[in-house]
């Protein structure tokens, strides 16, 4: 070969390692790529750096080059990272570009476990550096839901003890004023509020280990936190009922608090309005379905007394606002009332 | 767009939006319009690139042919701009394979060329690593072995080190119960299936090597702490995310049931989901063990809409020149063909586990008792329907390992003889003077 490897002194003492792929036994191996001699030139010096463990600037070089040209080889991400902290480098630098691969390949694994493990040394980051959470915001801007970005803000939170750090709730409360049905942030945000801690590894988090009923409750609740939390859900629901998020957040704030889903009935009944006539219910005008689930869900609670109602809730959702899950809601009805179901009585209301 | 009329066949839920629609518009509501608005002409079967013909229910023929034209192609040499795709080449090769087989295509044929694509894929310290000199990684792992089942065969089975493959599998193994998905890789639900499926299908020793890491956390097997860290990762919405903390996903959530099913307790832990490929075990878990002489045909029904799932795929995700895709708009490739492939079969089959397994020893025998019996549009009743024509259905794959039954049982077996065998170098004895003394 006579690439730059090969020709450059600094590279003389390494014997390059090529690609075997096995087409030498004369069978020809599946799925092959057509790389460019340059590709393969780069990869047999870092089959043999990597098989030396050598630790040094050229490798290091070596590394760039490859993951200019693949950054989803994962292997020299970790080979990568085991150089820098060997060579013990200047990260500042290793954030300066690695932000800037961020921006360029939104859904990469690789470069935010390699962010991750940096991030992670105590030595070069004793605290949370200043402009990290500002670069995680960019990082939204693009894609406000992307998942490897907030697996990583989950890890920061845990690893620098972040949960009541104000910036934290706020950048929630941004992401969500943008866009209310953003439900990554409400996952952050329930992290934030009830999820586990150091000092409380599963609190707040259902069907942790603890046996019921206290499984998936939190050991102390802040009962005004929950009011708090519980009003600012409602504020959300308010503005678009459909969004199923903030039900899903009242539900698990409720549960985390232990307390009955019954204390949003009166509000999911604003959502679901009988029309009376004469004493009898002649139609029912819904602006969300989730409402209808949690009135459901609230008298299927109450006991055999108000079964009728849950099935009836039910049945709208099969029927009309939630077709598409019929199956389900079929299941949930037969859950809760097996007889009405064998009767197999009409269920239009 | 066409003229073509809408099929009376098509039902008013799958060409109408939902009743409800809040006033406030975000970039998720329009996201979504965007996406329903490509989608809803394909449903109806009124696009233009759809070129029939339909069925009486108003849904296009499954474009059988030109699909394994695109899976066979799809295992040959890419371009140098495809070298993206290096660290994948497993994935490729399995994908490619799954989907042929789901389409009734003999694999067996390609027996010397996957040997011969893994075989130098394979680290002397354990597992495979996405190509030569990658490191070991459970993703590129995880499909290597299992495209080695599906093309069966001795020497396909006695190319994987399972010895090394055991020690490895011990350094993944993480203090709070999961598993990392490479030596110093990230740790999360796709770690665990991968090691559960490598421990369970190669019938591997459970008790930790003796350097595990682990065993100073006081693990002496691979599943100590396992459950554990899976009900970690379920969320407060019902979900399963792929960290304890994060997100539900629908892809973690599959990783983590299929896990509790291998470790044989999937009616434990199981709550609600919401993803396609978890509805089998998700029922099955529902409806308990079935004797396997006599199995119901179905106890709780389907709880998904199997009629909504083969519309979609049917209409919105067939390529024009074969291969499958995400949704209408993105163009396919051999993840989306070989996935919508297998939740198109989920749709035509009933998956159960029963009180006989092929694997008579072991700790891992539930997972080799499932079955599956046709669905057919003769069952039709109420509105689960099988919307799809008899020459348009798919082979049914394992549940928990996405491989045909009979290559994941071929596999165990031809180990589990190995075992009684008591010679050669792929027997627990070679395991047993690894093991420290109790």
């Amino acid at each position: 070969m006579s690439g730059k490897y090969a020709s450059d002194p600094t590279w003389a003492s390494v014997e390059p390692i090529p690609l075997n792929d096995g087409s030498e036994t004369g069978t020809l191996p599946l799925a092959t790529i057509a790389y460019s001699d340059e590709y393969l030139e780069a990869t047999s010096y870092l089959r043999a750096v990597m098989a030396a463990n050598e630790m040094s600037d050229r490798a290091l070089k070596l590394t760039d080059d490859v993951i200019a040209m693949n950054p989803a080889h994962y292997t020299v991400w970790h080979y990568r990272v085991k150089n820098l902290f060997a060579l013990k480098k200047d990260l500042t630098e290793e954030f300066e570009w690695l932000n800037k691969m961020s921006l360029k390949y939104l859904k990469n694994y690789q470069i935010w476990h390699h962010r991750q493990v940096l991030m992670s040394s105590r030595e070069n980051f004793p605290t949370l550096p200043p402009n990290e959470l500002d670069f995680l915001m960019k990082m939204f801007k693009q894609d406000a839901k992307n998942y490897h970005v907030w697996t990583y803000r989950h890890w920061l939170v845990r690893h620098f003890r972040l949960w009541d750090e104000p910036r934290e709730i706020q950048d929630v409360d941004l992401l969500l004023s943008q866009d209310v049905r953003n439900n990554s942030a409400w996952n952050h945000r329930f992290m934030l509020r009830f999820g586990p801690r150091s000092d409380e590894p599963d609190g707040g988090m259902p069907n942790s280990t603890a046996p019921p009923p206290e499984k998936g409750r939190l050991a102390v609740v802040d009962e005004d936190l929950v009011d708090a939390e519980l009003e600012y859900a409602k504020a959300k629901v308010i503005k678009a009922p459909e969004n199923r998020s903030p039900w899903g957040f009242a539900r698990g704030v409720l549960r985390a608090s232990g307390r009955p889903l019954s204390e949003w009935k009166d509000f999911a009944k604003k959502f679901v309005q009988d029309k009376v006539e004469d004493g009898k219910v002649v139609d029912v005008e819904v602006k969300s379905s989730h409402a209808v689930e949690w009135l459901a869900d609230t008298y299927g609670e109450e006991g055999e007394l108000a079964t009728a109602e849950a099935v009836r809730m039910f049945t709208l959702l099969k029927e009309k606002y939630d077709p598409i899950r019929k199956n389900y809601w079929d299941y949930r009805i037969r859950m809760i009332a097996p007889a009405t179901w064998s009767q197999e009585i009409p269920t239009s209301a | 767009m066409s003229e073509t009329q809408v099929h009376p066949a098509v039902p008013a839920l799958f060409k109408e939006l939902p009743i409800i629609q809040d006033a406030l518009t975000t970039e998720t509501t329009n996201l979504q319009e965007e996406t329903v608005n490509k989608c809803l002409p394909f449903l109806k079967g009124i696009h233009s690139s759809q070129k029939g013909p339909f069925n009486q229910f108003g849904v296009p023929a499954l474009n059988r042919d030109d699909h394994i034209a695109y899976l066979y192609d799809s295992l040959e040499d890419y371009p140098g701009s495809f070298v993206a795709l290096d660290a994948s080449r497993p994935w490729m090769v399995y994908w490619a394979l799954a989907g042929l087989a789901l389409l009734g295509e003999d694999i067996s044929q390609f027996r010397e060329r996957v040997i011969t694509s893994f075989r130098p894929m394979q680290n002397p310290t354990g597992g495979f690593g996405g190509g030569h000199g990658q490191l070991s990684h459970c993703a590129p792992t995880y499909a290597a072995v299992l495209s080695l089942a599906m093309v069966g065969g001795e020497e396909a089975f006695q190319l994987i080190d399972r010895k090394a493959m055991w020690r490895w599998l011990g350094r993944l193994k993480q203090p709070d119960g999961g598993f990392r998905v490479s030596e110093g890789g990230e740790e999360d639900v796709r770690g665990a299936y991968c090691a559960m499926v490598l421990l369970s299908l190669l019938d591997l020793p459970l008790t930790l090597p003796p350097d595990a890491e682990a065993r100073k956390h006081g693990f002496e097997t691979f599943t100590s702490g396992l459950s554990d860290y899976l009900s970690r990762c379920q969320t407060f919405e019902g979900g399963i995310s792929g960290n304890p903390g994060s997100e539900a996903h629908g892809a973690y959530a599959f990783c983590a049931l299929a896990c509790l099913c291998i470790l044989g307790e999937p009616e434990a832990t199981i709550s609600s989901f919401w993803v396609g490929g978890c509805w089998p075990l998700i029922q099955s878990a529902i409806n308990g063990t079935q004797p396997a002489t006599a199995p119901k045909q179905t106890s709780t029904g389907n709880l998904y809409s199997r009629e909504g799932l083969t519309r979609y795929i049917l209409a919105c995700c067939q390529g024009k020149h074969g291969g499958l895709r995400d949704k209408p708009g993105k163009h396919p490739d051999s993840y989306h063909t070989c996935y919508t492939l297998t939740g198109l079969s989920t749709t035509q089959y009933h998956h159960y586990h029963t009180d006989a397994s092929a694997s008579s020893r072991g700790d891992f025998s539930s997972a080799f008792s499932w079955k599956s019996l046709p669905v057919t549009s003769s069952d039709n009743q109420g509105s689960d329907l099988s919307v799809f024509d008899e020459k348009d259905r798919l082979a049914a794959l394992h549940p928990l390992y996405v491989i045909p039954h009979q290559a994941a049982e071929n596999m165990r077996i031809w180990i589990d003889v190995e075992y009684f065998r008591g010679g050669g170098q792929f027997t627990q004895e070679t395991f047993s003077d690894h093991l420290p003394s109790r």
